[in-house]
């Protein structure tokens, strides 16, 4: 947490002298403000769960070029196990990396967007409130 | 006066900052405790398997054959680890429990000793006005 733009001391309160309006169109920034950064929250952890499901399948893949080409691979789809060759396995494998890189990428463009948003609604609310409001996050 | 609350509201704070650090430190010695429990759980399994029995570990989607005895060693390091981890974690519980009682007591003190000046100023008030 930022602490130095954190409430004012009592000189600063009676320096910043008559109160500014919160216009209608202010108060709806500020609402955005806070809806937005709930959701980049949100969308952080989803990232942090994906990297760790793509942590996961880059480990098997890279253990699985060291298995025996013969044996059959217990893989699982939904609630089932499949016993399937080696290859087969990899190809799946293969599939799900990719789909969970895409999501990945999609997920850090969403956040990317959203916080770029964010950026402009603070420029606009400390231009009109300055010192009086904390949008450090 | 306002230097004694400027004092009492950083006390406060400090206060409020180590309840924060128990808080976030037994939640994570709880889930320390169960992670403890699955281990000691897959232990007892290990303990429980013929030996031409397999032990499997899910790799993402994949069951991946596990020796014996490399799967039983990862089992015994990790809740050595997790006690360490255990033991740690409560000798820092204890440390910010006699901190927060310490800060208690500064708070208290300035308060009763606040009320004490504040009680003191009014009898020699009367007296220079009589």
């Amino acid at each position: 947490m930022n602490l130095s733009r954190r409430m004012l001391t009592k000189e600063e309160e009676d320096a910043v002298g008559d109160e500014i309006e919160v216009r209608r169109e202010d108060q709806d920034k500020i609402n955005k403000f806070s809806r937005l950064h709930s959701h980049v929250l949100t969308l952080e952890e989803e990232l942090q769960a994906k990297n760790k499901e793509k942590e996961e399948l880059d480990d098997i893949t890279t253990e699985l070029e060291l298995a025996d080409e013969d044996e059959l691979v217990p893989y699982k789809i939904g609630d089932a196990f499949f016993h399937v060759p080696l290859e087969r396995a990899q190809e799946l494998l293969g599939v799900s990396a990719a789909k969970v890189e895409q999501e990945i990428e999609e997920l850090e463009d969403k956040m990317g967007t959203i916080r770029e948003e964010m950026a402009g609604l603070k420029i606009d609310l400390y231009a009109r409130f300055g010192k009086t409001i904390n949008l450090e996050t | 006066m306002s230097n004694i609350q400027a004092r009492l509201q950083a006390l406060s704070e400090d206060y409020t900052k180590l309840q924060k650090d128990l808080q976030d430190t037994v939640t994570s010695r709880q889930k320390l405790e169960a992670q403890k429990q699955e281990n000691l759980g897959v232990q007892q399994e290990f303990e429980k398997l013929k030996d031409s029995e397999t032990i499997y570990k899910l790799i993402g989607p994949v069951l991946l054959k596990q020796d014996r005895t490399d799967a039983e060693s990862t089992v015994k390091g990790r809740l050595e680890f997790i006690d360490k981890e255990i033991s740690r974690l409560e000798g820092h519980i204890k440390e910010v429990q006699e901190k927060m009682e310490k800060k208690k007591g500064e708070i208290i003190q300035i308060q009763t000793s606040a009320q004490a000046q504040g009680a003191g100023a009014g009898p020699q008030a009367v007296k220079a006005r009589a």
